[in-house]
């Protein structure tokens, strides 16, 4: 192609600009020689016939230049002079720069930050080959289509057998091990999740181990896979961990490979993963527990829509053949949205938050523009009088915009960058996977696109209202053109600010106050200075049956070891300096939900089914508990180190259990009795206060206390593995976080294979159940600041633009007579009126928007009087200053200014 | 100077000239525009402040190619020569030329 010919010669030229400037002189210089030669033989002399053709010749450096000019890159130095001059043009008016690139690259920056987020959650596909054929198959309750559970073993064999749509499936249960390297039964032990996998769950994900290879169930001996990360700590990423022991509880496990860094199975904690042969799992195949859970990899071309439908018609038979399925549904999910599909509400709200900042940086962009059109109009009209011709001006003007642009785009992504190592470091910690985010291209190139797509949108529009000028008009005109259009565009954009910035307000005052009472909401115990330490016993305290439970799970068998080592421990940690009390209960206060039963209230004790019966939080707890985490005792009595396996069997129920089943009665001295299997019937001997576990319930609920002492020994396997998990909770006389290494410490001594899975303080736990809501908060609100300093930047400007634009009226006004108040009234009213329309439509916007954070509102409705009446007022107070500082100006204006004119 | 034409060029037909000049053979720029002065018996006058800078656009586009060597009378010079797709646009423009001067003649003639 001839224009690729002519461009590579142009771009040959550039390097060669000397020579060829040289060559050129010197092929004119030989046609000058050669009319010279011709005139010399038509008779002139020498000297003469040279003069003459010089004059001939004509002007030799514009022959040069027109010449030059075929080898240059006309439009490309055309850009470089309006850059220079763009350039120049800010140095003339480094307020309008600086405040333009400011609100552009706040804007851009914050939505280079959020679309990172949104990139990480949902564009960028998980590390599976095909991922988007990986799907996982829950169940929900018949009452409650929201929650999403696993299933027995018997669940899984039947979809296996009767759906057409997987190409492969397997299931996974998730627990806990106590882990040390190496055959030695006195090597420090450590808690790591790990998954038991049924044979196909690896070709489910289809990913190979870095080193190593899966399992096969022709395996022999116990194989474990590892993480990468434990491939790391634990064996410093050597090759020859392969064939390593690890000592997982009380088994013996060989090292077999290695998964990949990414590679997850369905929790990120989960560190290892063991075979479960199907043999094993039909073990399970009518356990009332839902631990497995079943990923499938879907055929080719079959779609999640298509293997919903598919599930859907073995609901029924699936209920015929297991009555434990009965009324339950099947859903599938792809992994995609199980994984990630948790962050899809935040994180679409900040980017809505976030795009309405932008707006309203653009909006601010176009007002300053705007202004500055006006401003310049003489200058452009000189420059169209000269011959600039339109086209040139407004390519002229693009140019600063885009100029702008890049630059307010470059800082923003700088902005970006340090907002996201920010957010990364501290604020994120809830949400683990977005931990690796990154500003990777695809944010960048969305940063530069939004940015230069502001420059185009926003800076048309002035630049077609500079073209539509008059140049005569505007270099003969004194200053009084008109200028309306532009000011009402530029009122608009005030209104919408305002009205953006309330809605951002209002989504975070809505948030504020949620958390305020949250806060105020009384747990029911004394958090400070108590530490929890989770220590997962040993399963070796219990054996396993091989028979089940009555209602289908795995039956294990305790002896008194259990409560033998929880005492053991416990009176080795009261015995630890600066250790003022010890309980044990499972779960940590504040920390995880409590498991739920059932029990009879004493006059249907002897009757069964007599009616429904009711449900619980149930606490098994140590004696001391209520001492140590400070609950108070309404009536009756706490447990104490009377209460034994032997003695009476005692329970302890809170305040609202006791009003809802002994109104106007006392419970102490009365009988119940739970569901769980084999405990007897209790004699209620005290009353304690309510416990928020759940700091979001709206109401106490009804809690059961019983002394751990008193356990059943016969237990289902699943259950017994919750209680094994034992949490020790301490109070300290001083700082409790002083006291983990003592504790720790002290663990070792008694047992160096136990091990403590973790260790924080009940503070911390509190604090964590709020963490999602005050980061939300955090981050709303200070997106919510920065668009009311966008909104104040934006009422500054076009207030001070029209009291300069209406100078000669107030001077006019007050040469005529006028009082300041008169002079002030007539400014502040533009922008009066602009506040207050921009305060209804933000009004307006907030009702309608705010059912989009509703459910992360807690005693709050989305129109809340207080919060409402304090942001708009807020708002307003802030908006009227910016109002009237420039206004203030007008005062200053002499009458004398408008006889001076210009 | 003839006085048939002001020797002014028709707009856009300098570059035409030049390719059909040097159809003939490889010259320098002060023989191309002699020539096209002697061969047009005078008629059409190039002005060095357009020769150059046409050169120059041709060289550009590659039509022609240019190299310095020695004239008869020992000076340097540089010498342009039609390239392949010169002559290829040669051609092309000269059609187009003789269908306008065809199209032209015949109005003139016509009306």
């Amino acid at each position: 192609m001839s224009a690729w010919r002519t461009l590579l010669h142009r771009l040959g030229y550039l390097p060669r600009q000397r020579r060829f400037d040289r060559q050129l002189e010197a092929e004119l210089q030989f046609h000058i020689e050669s009319r010279t030669d011709e005139l010399e033989q038509q008779g002139y002399a020498r000297a003469d016939a040279r003069a003459r053709a010089l004059a001939e010749f004509g002007p030799r450096t514009r022959i040069a230049e027109d010449t030059r000019a075929a080898w240059q890159f006309r439009w490309l130095e055309d850009v470089l002079a309006d850059v220079s001059y763009a350039v120049c043009a800010f140095g003339r008016r480094p307020a309008f720069a600086l405040t333009a690139i400011g609100c552009l690259a706040l804007g851009i920056g914050a939505n280079a930050l959020i679309f990172s987020l949104v990139n990480a959650a949902f564009l960028r596909p998980l590390p599976y080959p095909n991922a988007d054929r990986i799907a996982m198959v829950r169940f929900t309750p018949p009452s409650q289509p929201d929650q999403k559970l696993g299933t027995n073993s018997g669940g899984y064999f039947f979809i296996r057998e009767h759906s057409r749509v997987f190409e492969r499936m397997g299931v996974l249960r998730i627990t806990g091990f106590s882990v040390a390297v190496g055959d030695s039964d006195a090597a420090a032990r450590e808690w790591l999740q790990g998954g038991w996998a049924s044979p196909g769950l690896t070709d489910v994900f289809g990913v190979q181990p870095v080193i190593g290879r899966w399992f096969r169930e022709d395996d022999t001996e116990m194989g474990v896979v590892i993480s990468h990360g434990v491939w790391q700590r634990l064996f410093g990423g050597r090759r020859d961990a392969l064939g390593e022991t690890l000592r997982l509880d009380q088994w013996r496990a060989v090292v077999i490979g290695v998964a990949p860094p990414d590679y997850q199975t369905l929790s990120p904690d989960v560190d290892l993963w063991i075979q479960q042969p199907d043999q094993d799992l039909a073990r399970a195949l009518r356990s009332p527990n839902r631990l497995f859970n079943i990923f499938g990899r879907l055929r080719p071309g079959v779609t999640i829509e298509q293997a919903q439908a598919d599930l859907r018609k073995l609901e029924e038979p699936l209920g015929m053949e297991l009555p434990m399925h009965a009324g339950w549904g099947l859903t599938i999910d792809s992994l995609h949205e199980v994984y990630l599909g948790y962050l899809r509400q935040p994180v679409l709200v900040l980017q809505g938050a976030v795009f309405l900042l932008l707006l309203i940086a653009c909006a601010n962009v176009a007002g300053l523009l705007l202004a500055q059109a006006v401003a310049r109009q003489k200058e452009l009209g000189l420059r169209a009088a000269l011959g600039s011709s339109r086209n040139r001006i407004v390519r002229q003007l693009l140019t600063e915009n885009a100029l702008l642009s890049c630059v307010a785009g470059v800082l923003g992504i700088a902005l970006a960058w340090v907002g996201l190592r920010t957010l990364v470091s501290t604020g994120l910690s809830a949400y683990r996977d977005l931990q690796n985010v990154t500003l990777d291209w695809t944010v960048l190139v969305f940063a530069m696109l939004v940015s230069l797509a502001t420059a185009l949108v926003f800076g048309i529009l002035p630049a077609l209202h500079l073209s539509r000028l008059d140049v005569v008009e505007v270099v003969r005109d004194t200053g009084r053109t008109t200028t309306a259009g532009p000011a009402r565009v530029r009122g608009a954009f005030v209104v919408a600010q305002v009205g953006l910035a309330l809605v951002l307000l209002m989504a975070t005052g809505l948030m504020t106050r949620s958390l305020l009472r949250l806060n105020a909401v009384d747990t029911g115990l004394t958090a400070e200075r108590l530490i929890a330490l989770q220590i997962p016993m040993p399963r070796a305290l219990y054996r396993n049956t091989m028979g089940n439970t009555p209602g289908g799970g795995l039956l294990v068998q305790f002896d008194s070891r259990f409560s033998d080592m929880t005492e053991r421990l416990r009176e080795r940690f009261a015995a630890v300096p600066g250790v003022e009390s010890v309980a044990a209960s499972t779960p940590p206060p504040l920390g995880g939900a409590a498991r739920r039963v059932l029990f009879r209230k004493d006059s249907s004790l002897t009757v069964a089914d007599d009616r429904e019966p009711w449900s619980a939080e149930w606490y098994p707890v140590s004696a001391d508990y209520f001492e140590t985490v400070k609950i108070p005792l309404v009536r009756g009595r706490a447990f104490t180190r009377l209460d034994a396996r032997e003695t009476r069997p005692v329970a302890i129920i809170n305040a609202t259990l006791a009003a809802r089943y002994w109104a106007n009665e006392n419970p102490v001295g009365r009988m119940l009795q739970t569901d769980v299997l084999d405990d007897p019937p209790r004699e209620i001997v005290g009353v304690v206060g309510d416990v928020r576990q759940d700091r979001y319930q709206s109401a106490p609920v009804p809690q059961l206390y019983t002394p751990r002492t008193q356990l059943p020994y016969r237990m289902d396997m699943q259950m017994s593995l919750e209680l094994l998990v034992t949490t020790f909770i301490v109070r300290a006389s001083g700082d409790p976080l002083a006291l983990i290494a003592p504790l720790r410490a002290a663990v070792r001594d008694i047992d160096p294979t136990i091990s403590v899975s973790s260790a924080r303080t009940v503070e911390e736990y509190a604090a964590a159940q709020l963490q999602e809501l005050s980061q939300y908060a955090a981050v709303l609100g200070l997106f919510g600041a920065i668009s009311v300093a966008l909104a104040v930047i934006g009422i500054l400007g076009v207030m001070a633009h029209s009291v300069g634009q209406r100078a000669n009226e107030i001077a006019i006004r007050r040469a005529l007579g006028a009082q300041s108040l008169n002079v002030l009234g007539l400014v502040l009213r533009h922008g009066l009126t602009m506040i207050a329309v921009g305060l209804g439509v933000g009004l307006v916007a907030s009702l309608m928007v705010m059912p989009v954070i509703r459910s992360f509102l807690w005693g709050v409705t989305i129109t809340d009087p207080l919060t409402l009446a304090l942001v708009v007022l807020g708002l307003a107070a802030v908006a009227l200053v910016a109002c009237y500082l420039p206004a203030r100006r007008a005062l200053k204006v002499a009458p004398i200014a408008a006889l001076r004119g210009d | 100077m003839g006085k048939a034409g002001s020797g002014e060029l028709v707009q856009g037909t300098l570059p035409l000239l030049i390719l059909r000049t040097l159809a003939t053979g490889p010259n320098h720029g002060f023989a191309i525009a002699r020539r096209i002065q002697q061969v047009s018996n005078e008629v059409l006058k190039v002005e060095e402040g357009s020769l150059y800078p046409a050169l120059h656009r041709l060289e550009v586009q590659g039509w022609i190619d240019s190299e310095w060597r020695a004239t008869e009378n020992n000076r340097n010079a540089k010498y342009y020569r039609l390239t392949r797709s010169g002559r290829k646009q040669l051609e092309r423009e000269a059609a187009r030329w003789n269908a306008i001067a065809d199209a032209i003649a015949t109005v003139l003639r016509e009306i």
